[in-house]
């Protein structure tokens, strides 16, 4: 009889999604927090739940950031190709496959066409050990090597890839690797950011470096939704929550926004002024980024 | 006994199959029918999704840099009917709302300084209007503007 019940239950959640028209698919990014009962109609779903996201900067938005704020390309500073080999970790191949997403997107953004196709050969290359193939196929390789010469067509591609990783490996189940080369690409954008601000340092790149504080905070969050039993998720997590620590003096803007209009445009502004950083924060950010960098690469 | 374990056991299966699957069509409904509306803005490529029922609500933080102009959108499939929205800022203060019975599909603006904001989207519940649980897909869509 009990055993007939739990079927009964079972039965319930397993034809749940079918009512769906989208299929709806859980989340990507959420961590489903209880908080409290369902309504009276919706007793098959015993829990009210509030999906939580935590939204990450891209490494090509980031990228674009940085050249915006002035930065320069530098390939000294990225991960070298011939790293790839020595990634035999299911968690090494996903941190730098970030890495090498990252050093890929600012290549790319700086129409840097023989770096680029280095480092997509090495994306592809860790992409294929952790089985993503079906996201970065070879057709995808074609694509990319026709449109080397076409950096907008290029930049799609890229951004289409990073996509299609990263949805096939949450689809399948393999969270922790998602947000392990989400975390190795966010780390590889600011270590480019702090490393071209060596000899390039100007108050627009220190801004972009500073509010990094910002996206900092939502990915130890998003780390945080998925490192349950996962080491590797953990220490990645403790890496980030002491560069934290680094930023915690870091003035960012935030708090209040106001709403205004220009020529019909809506502008959203700050209430607080940009943000900054000292001589002593930058140099702190960049040891620190490299430091935990480092530790991924090497 | 062994019958009723084995039962079980594919009870189980299939509903992990059938969920991953529902996932994927999620996936695959924002990028096939939300990503087009985000031009000619370039989508962010975050891709903050659930699967949501009346009465359930989502919300993510996001940062907007200054000097980039954003598009924000949120995109439920069609069974759900219209639901709300919401842009918040770190105080709570709403910069923007879409509510179900007049719906605003997008938000363009300009960043002017950087700022941090939060969308929040609720599901109208269905109470009392109806016994059927329509779960669907929800997902909040950032495009950018250099």
């Amino acid at each position: 009889m009990k055993t007939m019940r739990i079927q009964n239950w079972l039965m319930i959640l397993a034809m749940l999604p079918l009512f769906t028209a989208c299929g709806g698919g859980a989340t990507e990014q959420d961590d489903l927090n209880a908080t409290g009962t369902a309504d009276t109609t919706q007793d098959a779903r015993l829990q009210k739940t509030k999906a939580i996201f935590y939204s990450v900067p891209s490494p090509m938005e980031t990228a674009g950031l940085l050249k915006k704020a002035g930065a320069t390309y530098n390939s000294k500073m990225l991960n070298d190709v011939k790293n790839v080999d020595r990634y035999t970790s299911a968690s090494k191949q996903a941190l730098n496959l970030g890495v090498y997403g990252a050093d890929l997107s600012y290549a790319s953004v700086f129409n840097q066409t023989q770096e680029s196709m280095f480092y997509t050969s090495c994306t592809k290359k860790l992409a294929d050990r952790l089985g993503v193939i079906h996201a970065f196929s070879d057709s995808t390789l074609e694509a990319m090597e026709k449109n080397m010469n076409d950096r907008d067509a290029l930049l799609d591609i890229i951004s289409e890839t990073y996509w299609s990783m990263d949805a096939y490996l949450k689809e399948n189940e393999r969270e922790n690797i998602s947000v392990l080369m989400i975390a190795g690409g966010w780390v590889e954008g600011l270590y480019i950011g702090t490393q071209v601000a060596k000899n390039n340092d100007t108050p627009e790149l220190r801004q972009r470096i500073a509010e990094q504080k910002l996206s900092l905070g939502d990915l130890i969050g998003l780390l945080g939704s998925y490192e349950g039993d996962d080491g590797v998720v953990k220490s990645v997590k403790s890496d980030l929550e002491a560069l934290a620590a680094v930023f915690a003096d870091v003035q960012v803007g935030g708090g209040g926004a106001s709403l205004s209009e220009e020529n019909g445009v809506a502008v959203i502004g700050g209430e607080s002024a940009a943000a900054s950083l000292t001589d002593a924060q930058l140099v702190a950010i960049r040891d620190k980024a490299a430091a935990i960098r480092n530790s991924y690469i090497n | 006994m062994n019958r009723n374990i084995l039962m079980n056991a594919a009870l189980v299966g299939a509903f992990v199959f059938v969920a991953t699957a529902a996932q994927a069509q999620c996936r695959s409904f924002a990028k096939n029918k939300c990503v087009p509306e985000l031009a000619p803005y370039k989508f962010n490529e975050s891709f903050n999704g659930a699967q949501l029922a009346p009465g359930e609500e989502a919300e993510v933080n996001l940062t907007f840099y200054s000097g980039q102009e954003y598009r924000v959108m949120v995109c439920a499939h069609p069974i759900l009917g219209e639901v709300n929205w919401k842009l918040v800022d770190a105080n709570n203060k709403m910069v923007f709302e879409s509510l179900a019975d007049q719906p605003k599909k997008k938000f363009d603006f300009k960043a002017a300084t950087t700022t941090q904001m939060r969308v929040v989207v609720w599901v109208p519940s269905t109470k009392g209007k109806t016994d059927m649980v329509h779960v669907g897909c929800v997902a909040i869509m950032v495009g950018f503007k250099e």
